[in-house]
């Protein structure tokens, strides 16, 4: 560390490679029922703030207990990230999939033809079909659909929204 | 995933630039008050000390009052400087506490010896509103070097942390006012001084948020 401070690069990756595993097994122990994907999210993090604040490390201090320092303050902070952020967000997947009014009961429905359906989505523009494929065909989360499209969960919700009105317009009218 | 670990590595090393360690919070506390002490002693002179000055340096109470509140002052500034270095012991954060027992207590022994002396004119309060101006007006250049000085180090505990530095720059900024301020009575002194201190280190801890976050930090390395 000491070697990358003074803006040694070959020095700096050999740290990097030689902590990352020993970072990642640390946030897989404490994060158990984390998915891969956000285990690697989290280990970046932390690799991102050691770069930030390597100034803060004294050499004549021992590396290990600054780096497990950085490490805990981190996933603290992940933690208080996603408590806020379930705090406030609804999982519009967990909604009911019926509700008792027949009015909103799709059940009955006359268009419930699988074939009709499977035309409509491909009739709808490249980017609608993909959100609706990915989000509700392939049952993706939002951020992994991000992930995977290369757009952001805002466009996505868009995209969803435009093609799940299209496609009410096109087999309404098939009815 | 938003992109690989092993490309952020990549991308980490050929982003990697010399840069020197801090320095250990002591020493930085000790820039810090090179920094601060000269614009304390400006502000001083540019109000006029208080012409009783030399008089009360041989009073006692008001040198333990002084030097405690001084030395509250830099306890929390290296308190503050400590908590922004992983990794260092945490215990340090008590530091403050001794030297601010002992300002707290010294004013309070103050209070029940007016209230011996005098009855219960020794504890009549007025409104001193000309304290809470003066601390910020004093202590205002150490607050700003403090903050400049706290960013460059890692924000583990923000609000702890600015609560520690606004401690320190208002400690710093009471032991100015009453280098030129003639209000000695302890009571008053606890509740617009101290008060005022108490308020401006509430007011650091929540900006503390805002001054110091990852979000800022991280933000301006490549990804």
């Amino acid at each position: 560390m000491q070697a990358a401070q003074g803006g040694d690069t070959e020095a700096y990756v050999l740290l990097l490679k030689e902590i990352t595993p020993r970072v990642r097994q640390i946030v897989r122990g404490q994060r158990r029922f984390l998915k891969i994907e956000d285990i690697e999210d989290l280990v970046q993090d932390i690799l991102l703030s050691l770069h930030a604040v390597r100034a803060t490390y004294d050499p004549r201090r021992p590396f290990m207990p600054w780096l497990m320092a950085i490490t805990r303050h981190r996933l603290a902070d992940a933690a208080r990230r996603y408590t806020r952020r379930a705090a406030h967000e609804l999982q519009v997947e967990n909604l009911p999939v019926t509700f008792s009014d027949e009015g909103t009961n799709i059940e009955g429905s006359e268009y419930r033809d699988p074939e009709a359906l499977r035309q409509a989505i491909m009739a709808l523009p490249p980017g609608q079909r993909d959100a609706i494929e990915m989000l509700k065909l392939r049952e993706m989360s939002l951020k992994e659909a991000a992930a995977a499209s290369g757009t952001t969960i805002g466009a996505l919700k868009a995209s969803v929204h435009r093609a799940i009105t299209a496609l009410r317009k096109a087999l309404s009218k098939e009815i | 995933m938003t992109m690989d670990t092993e490309k952020l590595i990549e991308r980490l090393a050929e982003a990697v630039e010399p840069v020197r360690p801090l320095s250990r919070p002591w020493a930085r506390t000790a820039a810090w008050l090179l920094a601060a002490i000269p614009y304390v002693a400006l502000v001083v002179l540019a109000v006029s000390p208080r012409a009783d000055l030399l008089a009360k340096a041989s009073e006692w109470r008001y040198l333990v009052e002084q030097l405690a509140a001084l030395a509250t002052g830099i306890a929390a500034a290296a308190a503050a400087f400590a908590t922004t270095i992983p990794g260092y012991d945490r215990r340090i954060l008590f530091l403050p506490a001794l030297p601010l027992a002992i300002w707290l207590g010294s004013l309070g022994e103050g209070c029940v010896q007016d209230w011996i002396q005098f009855g219960p004119d020794g504890l009549s309060l007025r409104p001193d509103w000309f304290c809470f101006p003066a601390i910020v007006l004093v202590g205002a250049v150490p607050a700003i070097a403090m903050a400049v000085m706290l960013r460059r180090g890692a924000p583990l505990t923000p609000h702890i942390t600015t609560a520690l530095g606004g401690l320190a720059a208002a400690g710093l900024g009471n032991f100015g006012l009453r280098l030129f301020h003639s209000q000695d009575a302890s009571l008053m002194v606890l509740v617009w001084q101290v008060g005022t201190v108490f308020i401006l280190t509430a007011f650091a801890a929540w900006a503390g948020q805002y001054l110091l976050n990852w979000r800022s930090i991280v933000g301006t390395t490549p990804r």
